[in-house]
């Protein structure tokens, strides 16, 4: 599904400040995988998410997502099918529309509508559906302005418009990171059922290893821009907090 | 206030609703102050001019639309593709295009346009004095329900989105350089209708008369956001219109006194400077009242 060549990336090239954060990353995630990222800050885990989305380039390798190499293809590009939800709430949402536009962009654009459309009954219906299976009370809040919610709310509304049309693949940076414990239970609850219902090819990172184990179906661990630990089946099953604890270094 | 002031401030109420529909897009919706509006204005009034000058003042209102969108378009690539700061990006726009409007108007710095057929003069037998008020309403009401729908379909609400968080944007895959285009061309197109119906209501363009365009507009802007506080875009197009008409009632009011006309642009400075500030020193001048408070309290505790 998402196949990671020989990525390198090198931040100040030549200069004082050098600083590799991707150092010849190799990574393959089958269809239908969740794979939780975990690593010290500085590793590279944000990077590696920034050289999938596109919002930064790579010095070299290529980035391959199904059939297709998205190398060089522009970020608002990619957006169609990769969905990305970031650690601040205010990222992903804009804050003076209402829950309801907010989510009719989104489905809209991940459809390719025509841009002059404006969404049918149906549409909005199946919107408003997706809303409420969050079970946060949030289809009731269509008409109100998404800068009103509160962080926790944003965020799973967030997670509702990267997910209204099934993505190849979802990137979730620390995604409850900033949330309140409470909050971030509630999310990370909703993020489980929502890509196990839709079978959704996911990467997250976490700063919760306990959370990483939990979560998903593999995880890694990165340090200085490289995978140096990769977790699945029974060896992951084996793995406890403390055993990965030791790893960090 | 006589009625002939009456019905000339509701004509120029009406007609520079549409010069505010320009800057609500631009400053509203997408949150630049977009200083073009003053440049294509004119250029605009100069288009529409030149052709009602020739005979043809329907070809002249389409042509401004069409030059007022160019021009937005202009400012929207210095912004988006060369990297020039918003507000800059505006002013050399404004700038080049004075020169531009100097050429249109083939050299000269006024146009005058009376005794020319233009689109009012085919209404004078309707409605009686008011009749260009009526033409206006009909203008504007096209132009509100274009907008109202417009703000509501995909690129609309990627136009909306791109001025609240473009962050948000770009994860949802919207290119917020084309969006970015789409929205000062369509602003500056408005506006450009405005300055080419105010040519053919006054019957002259003048290569000056868009200077101070953005500060009016700012301020039909804020008093309509004064008078209808509900944000959605249905409200919002809807306060534009009230705000420039009751922009220019003041303004007739005040030219009913023995005030000096002179400084009308003065006062509509003054006015959007308020408008602007008071929100800010409501809230320091609370800030520093809350600290007395404390202090006292300590004062008396020692």
């Amino acid at each position: 599904m998402l196949r990671i060549n020989s990525v390198n990336k090198t931040f100040n090239k030549d200069s004082l400040d050098e600083q590799v954060a991707l150092n010849n990353v190799n990574l393959r995630v089958t269809e239908g995988e969740f794979v939780t990222i975990i690593g010290g800050n500085g590793a590279g885990k944000s990077t590696l998410f920034n050289a999938i989305s596109g919002s930064m380039l790579c010095d070299s390798g290529e980035i391959i997502l199904g059939d297709t190499d998205i190398t060089y293809i522009p970020e608002h590009q990619r957006a169609s099918f990769i969905g990305r939800i970031f650690q601040d709430p205010m990222k992903g949402t804009a804050p003076n529309m209402t829950v309801g536009e907010n989510l009719i962009i989104a489905y809209m654009r991940s459809i390719n509508r025509n841009i002059l459309g404006v969404p049918s009954k149906k549409e909005k219906n199946y919107i408003r559906e997706r809303l409420s299976s969050l079970n946060l009370g949030l289809e009731n809040r269509m008409g109100t302005k998404i800068g009103l919610l509160s962080g926790g709310q944003r965020q799973a509304v967030t997670l509702v418009m990267a997910t209204l049309v099934k993505p190849k693949l979802l990137l979730l940076d620390e995604h409850t990171a900033a949330l309140d414990p409470a909050s971030a239970k509630t999310v990370t609850e909703l993020t489980k059922k929502i890509v196990a219902e839709n079978n959704i090819t996911t990467l997250m990172i976490t700063h919760n290893i306990s959370s990483a184990l939990d979560l998903g179906t593999r995880t890694i661990m990165m340090d200085s821009g490289s995978i140096m630990m990769d977790l699945k089946g029974e060896e992951r099953k084996k793995a406890t907090v403390q055993s990965l604890l030791s790893k960090f270094s | 206030m006589s009625l002939t002031a009456f019905i000339g401030a509701m004509e120029l109420g009406l007609v520079y609703s549409l010069l505010a529909y320009g800057t609500f897009i631009s400053f509203r919706i997408l949150k630049v102050a977009d200083l073009t509006v003053d440049g294509s204005f004119v250029l605009g009034a100069a288009v529409s001019a030149m052709l009602t000058f020739e005979g043809m003042p329907f070809a002249g209102i389409l042509a401004a639309l069409i030059a007022g969108a160019i021009a937005g378009i202009i400012t929207a690539l210095l912004q988006t593709k060369m990297g020039i700061q918003p507000i800059l990006a505006g002013i050399l726009t404004m700038t080049g295009l004075y020169s531009i409007n100097l050429m249109v108007m083939g050299g000269k710095a006024n146009i005058p346009l009376l005794n020319k057929t233009n689109i009012f003069t085919y209404a004078e037998n309707l409605g009686g004095r008011a009749y260009k008020i009526i033409i206006l309403a009909v203008i504007i009401a096209v132009v509100f329900i274009i907008l109202n729908w417009f703000f509501r379909t995909l690129l609309g609400l990627s136009i909306r989105a791109t001025g609240d968080n473009e962050d948000m944007c770009r994860a949802s895959s919207i290119n917020t350089d084309s969006v970015k285009i789409v929205g000062f061309a369509l602003s500056n197109s408005i506006v450009a209708l405005s300055g080419a119906l105010v040519a053919q209501m006054q019957q002259s363009a003048d290569v000056n008369m868009g200077s101070g365009m953005v500060v009016i507009s700012f301020a039909s802007l804020i008093i309509g956001s004064v008078i209808i506080k509900n944000k959605n875009i249905t409200m919002g197009l809807l306060s534009v219109v009230i705000g420039s008409i009751i922009y220019r009632l003041i303004i007739a009011l005040i030219l009913t006194t023995n005030f000096p006309p002179s400084y009308l642009k003065l006062i509509s400075a003054i006015v959007v400077i308020t408008a602007l500030s008071v929100p800010n020193l409501k809230r320091s001048m609370e800030i520093s009242r809350m600290g007395r408070g404390k202090n006292n309290a300590k004062n008396q505790l020692s």
